[in-house]
């Protein structure tokens, strides 16, 4: 039978419907459905200054809010050719790193969440808290922080911030352990997680799979290590396995914590003087920049006639991830409640995803908005 | 029995009443952390009503300018207003605004106002009341509704225009609504004078010709654009400005072309006193001598020469398709002055 999960299910964050084929209590094969959260936010950003703009980009996603402002703000400097100070550049690679931690362990929560184990749920938001105190004293606010601008970010943050940031991400990693140990050699969740949901190199590479989940099945390959500020001021590596299951994907994200609390302990002692923000005199003309938020890899292509801007596309990763969730994860997974934790350990953002085709008969034209 | 009449009286009271029948958290009590960006607080008294803050604002609706009504002593304070409901606590509105000390305030900001451009687009639309029939197809047309009708007049708003150019589309007479670039002045002024003066030049090496003219003649000439719009192009990088400034100019120049031909001269020197500008300079060396780059094509030698020395035209210019290349098509007219002869 096809039986549908969502738009409105439990283990969901945001709506989105799954229509899963079934046989017996058997999952055979799932299919997606879009459409109920577009904003068309590519479209309300065109004809705006990138002061008006670079706010609505930090709400395209609800949890990575932070990298699309720092991948705005990079893009608009690649065009104008102008380059943060050094200071801008490690406070922003710190931000990015809270920022990714929250976000791993917010995803890590639902995944437990979605394997009814509330326990470890409320175990990764307790973690995850401290993290926000990190972020909102740095950047002033929770989510939608507001910290980058072009040519740099909006407050510098001093010794004595610094220190206790320090201090917090100190007290998480003695925490940290703890609970990474409870998932890694728990005999329960292990078990419901080892070999479900697998997918292979290649599936991963067919379905372009990004980020954690494309790192879990072996395609090793991380954006920041092409990043200016990772690849010459930071000593960094990229985690991956080539397990391809469910335990592999939270695991793969349990160790990017690991690695990210490494980078921002250098960070925070490398950390230069100097200003925070330089004057940029945004030139007109396209260019794109790439980063790696959270979930993947994330793409800003810009075209700017030199202060509104003209044309945007923002490529999101979720939308592959989906996709490869759908088409290789969820296929012959034993049950139907391995099938929502499998959804959930893709860790999907449906807002990020949700395009819409606009088709223009007269002028045969089409364009897909975000 | 003292405390049961003071409890009695403490309930009786009207405020505390107020605060029985609409209970809610007051926002000031709240703990608030450090670093912690709050709603913006406004410092009524400081305001100088710019509307810079309105301008920047991200948040649709966020902030509106109020002004308190005129009394008989003083004109009424105008003041920006935070409607909580919309505010996103970017503290952006604090840092453009620019007075000292600031008027609103938010977290910690202590940035530089220049590097915000509160302007909001490069292009400025400008309506001619001259010209402008009131057909209103504009006002249709606009997508955000910057354009409106007042007092007979139609305007457009430039608090909301976003310069999407829809109504230059629709607009049936031209030069009715203009296009105005603020952005890039410097290098505007550069192409005005690069392309003057590579016309100037162009219409020099055929003076010759220019000279034989006759009193009701037309020297007719063209001169292709391309190479002229590419080194404007070099100069300043945008296609859609250089373009329109160059028909701005080929439309409106009326250039005076000043020939001079010394075999005709004899020397009498009268030119030398009236030049304005010292163009025109006498030694016993080389005799007179026009600069070109000094002369203010005035036309005050043309018409003191008793010999006819110089010579005084004036050039028209319009850009012309219909050959299929683009031309400016050069049209050249002896001046119709008096000359003491």
């Amino acid at each position: 039978m096809i039986l549908p999960l969502g738009p409105m299910h439990p283990g969901y964050k945001e709506p989105i419907r799954l229509k899963v084929k079934t046989r017996g209590e058997k999952v055979l094969k799932a299919e997606i459905e879009y459409g109920y959260v577009h904003r068309g936010i590519e479209r309300v950003m065109r004809n705006k200054t990138w002061q008006k703009a670079i706010y609505l980009s930090e709400r395209v996603c609800g949890i990575c809010s932070y990298i699309h402002t720092q991948t705005f703000a990079e893009a608009f400097e690649a065009i104008s050719e102008v380059e943060a100070p050094p200071r801008a550049q490690f406070l922003r690679a710190l931000t990015n790193e809270l920022d990714r931690i929250q976000s791993h362990l917010i995803a890590n929560s639902t995944y437990f969440k979605a394997l009814d184990h509330e326990t470890m749920f409320m175990y990764m938001l307790a973690l995850r808290e401290p993290v926000m105190d990190a972020i909102e004293l740095l950047t002033g606010n929770r989510v939608n922080m507001g910290w980058n601008v072009v040519g740099g970010v909006r407050m510098d943050a001093s010794e004595s911030h610094l220190s206790r940031i320090r201090e917090i991400i100190v007290d998480l990693e003695r925490e940290f352990d703890r609970y990474v140990e409870m998932f890694e050699h728990g005999p329960l969740i292990g078990l419901r997680s080892r070999e479900v949901g697998y997918m292979s190199q290649e599936e991963a590479e067919k379905a372009r799979a990004v980020g954690p989940i494309g790192r879990a099945s072996g395609i090793r390959y991380d954006f920041r290590e092409d990043h200016p500020t990772y690849r010459d001021h930071l000593d960094f590596r990229t985690i991956w396995r080539d397990d391809g299951d469910n335990f592999a994907r939270v695991m793969n994200r349990f160790d990017e914590i690991r690695v990210s609390i490494d980078l921002i302990k250098q960070v925070i002692d490398n950390m230069p003087g100097g200003p925070v923000r330089t004057k940029v005199d945004v030139k007109a003309g396209y260019g794109e920049w790439r980063n790696e938020a959270p979930r993947g890899e994330v793409a800003y292509m810009i075209e700017t006639n030199g202060n509104l801007i003209k044309n945007i596309s923002i490529r999101t990763p979720s939308i592959m991830n989906i996709d490869a969730c759908a088409k290789y994860m969820l296929r012959d997974v034993a049950t139907v409640a391995d099938a929502v934790a499998t959804y959930a350990s893709a860790d999907p953002c449906i807002a990020c995803a949700e395009r819409v085709m606009v088709v223009d008969e007269e002028r045969g034209e089409r364009e897909i908005l975000l | 029995m003292s405390s049961v009449i003071w409890y009695l009286y403490e309930f009786a009271r009207k405020s505390w009443a107020e605060k029985f029948a609409n209970a809610h958290t007051e926002h000031e009590i709240l703990e608030k952390p450090e670093r912690f960006r709050d709603f913006p607080t406004v410092k009524r008294e400081y305001c100088i009503g710019c509307g810079a803050c309105t301008t920047a604002c991200p948040a649709p609706g966020a902030i509106k300018l109020v002004r308190d009504t005129d009394t008989a002593e003083e004109e009424g304070q105008t003041y920006p207003v935070i409607v909580r409901g919309a505010c996103i606590r970017c503290g952006f509105c604090a840092e453009v605004c620019p007075t000292d000390p600031k008027t609103i305030e938010c977290g910690e900001n202590h940035l530089i106002r220049e590097e915000f451009t509160i302007v909001p687009s490069e292009k400025l639309y400008v309506i001619d009341d001259y010209l402008c029939i009131r057909c209103k197809k504009c006002m249709k047309a606009c997508p955000v509704d910057a354009i409106t009708e007042k007092d007979g007049r139609v305007e457009v708003d430039q608090g909301r225009c976003i310069a999407c150019g829809e109504c230059l589309e629709k607009c049936p007479v031209k030069g009715a609504l203009k296009v105005i670039h603020v952005a890039y002045v410097e290098e505007q002024k550069m192409v005005i004078n690069l392309a003057v003066n590579e016309l100037e030049s162009a219409i020099e090496e055929k003076s010759e010709d220019i000279k034989k003219l006759e009193a009701e003649g037309v020297y007719r000439m063209n001169y292709p654009l391309k190479p002229l719009l590419e080194r404007a192009l070099e100069v300043l990088p945008d296609e859609e400005i250089v373009r329109d400034l160059l028909e701005k100019i080929t439309d409106r120049l009326k250039m005076r072309i000043i020939t001079w031909s010394p075999e005709k001269c004899v020397q009498c020197r009268l030119c030398v006193d009236e030049c304005p500008s010292g163009a025109i300079t006498y030694s016993e060396d080389e005799g007179i001598v026009r600069d070109p780059d000094k002369c203010l094509r005035c036309s005050t030698c043309y018409q003191t020469c008793p010999f006819g020395v110089a010579g005084y035209y004036v050039a028209r210019f319009l850009i012309d398709e219909s050959s299929g290349e683009e031309m400016i098509r050069i049209t050249i007219k002896p001046a119709a002055l008096p000359v003491k002869r």
